[in-house]
């Protein structure tokens, strides 16, 4: 041995890592103690690389494409509102399109449960009032227009995150808030063609 | 690239390859920029691609199941909210595992808030738990020793002999020095050597 005392761990490991000092690297070669300690070293590591991989006891990813979706989905109501305003804002005078929405009837099976049902079925009397008013043969004035087709974008943009949600599995919270919106739109929909109608009667 | 044997570290040659694990796991670019759209069934890919690496990187970072776990999914809802973010230098393998060893150290500092203990005090498990458990009487093999070091020296061993981190860049993970991080390897080497005899 050159040297009088042996090299320290954190120097050893300098050394593997090719970080070593001139001394360190000099007194390994000399030092049958410390080049051993070395061969452990890297041994160690060798075998820390080569340990069993553990891989996930279960499948995650059905709760994260939920939680992404929900994001989404809070996301996307939150644009909703804007675009609401903007839909009012640009749209001077229309002729109503076509329906946009998904009939209430494509929730067979929800329509009978307890937390959706109650909604759905709202949802499809709304719908039924508004075959008979038929919006979208009519022509109104430009704010009656505006707010009209303001309220049918926003019910095909909730159609959409309905028909979304349901495909993905999303939680029945996220189904209920959807739907609880959705009927919120068709009422305010329903009420003004009421109005307009009584207006058309009285003039 | 640190050398693998006795003989590179000491310039000459000889022994020991370091069984590094090459990364070899890769989503094609196609699915990428699907995933960087938003497109959830891409997304899948990538976590169907990474999913074993990463909960493999939680559990040996955190040191359980359930922590692993945790990792696992709070780093693809990252992955899935922040993927417009990566912008394709390097591989995306690696963009995902510092999402994940981000996520697994974040864990190990809210275990630590948790157990109002410092982790980085004297190293050992009593800095988790509160009370070390009794040193081995017998040797033990290597996969009990990792368990029984405390988390951030388990954690440092880890990033830096297995995933090929600098201490540079564990101290900056860990908010820390380079020193840190070295002292930490020494103090994980110490003990290994002391119960794997």
């Amino acid at each position: 041995m050159t040297n009088e005392r042996h090299l320290e761990m954190d120097e050893l490991l300098g050394l593997r890592d090719g970080e070593g000092s001139a001394f360190a690297r000099a007194h390994a070669g000399s030092c049958g103690v410390c080049r051993g300690e070395l061969e452990r070293l890297c041994r160690v590591r060798s075998e820390l690389c080569a340990l069993p991989t553990f891989g996930p006891p279960r499948e995650l990813w059905p709760r994260i494409s939920r939680h992404v979706w929900r994001r989404r989905v809070r996301r996307r109501l939150s644009y909703g509102a804007m675009g609401l305003a903007a839909a009012a804002a640009l749209a001077g005078f229309m002729i109503l399109r076509g329906p946009a929405v998904e009939p209430a009837d494509a929730w067979v099976a929800e329509a009978t449960s307890e937390d959706l049902g109650p909604m759905i079925n709202r949802a499809r009397q709304l719908e039924t009032v508004l075959q008979y008013y038929a919006p979208q043969k009519r022509v109104y004035d430009a704010p009656t227009a505006l707010v009209t087709s303001a309220l049918e974008d926003r019910i095909f943009v909730l159609d959409q995150m309905l028909l979304e949600s349901r495909a993905v599995g999303a939680d029945r919270e996220v189904l209920r808030g959807l739907w609880g919106e959705r009927v919120f739109a068709l009422e305010q929909l329903v009420t003004l063609q009421v109005v307009q109608e009584e207006k058309r009667v009285w003039r | 690239m640190s050398p693998t044997t006795v003989g590179d570290a000491l310039g000459t040659s000889r022994i020991y390859t370091s069984g590094m694990r090459a990364e070899t796991l890769a989503v094609a670019s196609a699915e990428v920029a699907r995933a960087r759209a938003g497109d959830l069934e891409a997304l899948e890919e990538v976590y169907r691609a990474y999913q074993g690496r990463v909960y493999n990187l939680g559990r040996r970072i955190c040191g359980n199941e359930e922590d692993a776990e945790d990792v696992l999914q709070d780093t693809f809802l990252e992955v899935c909210r922040s993927i417009g973010r990566f912008r394709g230098e390097g591989s995306l393998w690696s963009w995902v595992r510092q999402v994940a060893v981000s996520k697994a150290l974040m864990l190990l500092r809210r275990e630590r808030h948790r157990t109002a203990h410092s982790l980085d005090g004297d190293g050992n498990l009593a800095g988790m738990v509160g009370r070390a458990p009794p040193e081995p009487t017998v040797p033990i093999d290597l996969e009990t020793a990792l368990g029984r070091l405390a988390p951030v020296t388990r954690a440092v061993l880890w990033l830096h002999d297995v995933e090929g981190y600098t201490h540079e860049e564990i101290g900056e993970l860990m908010d820390k020095t380079a020193s840190f991080s070295k002292s930490q390897l020494s103090r994980a080497h110490r003990r290994l050597r002391e119960w794997l005899k």
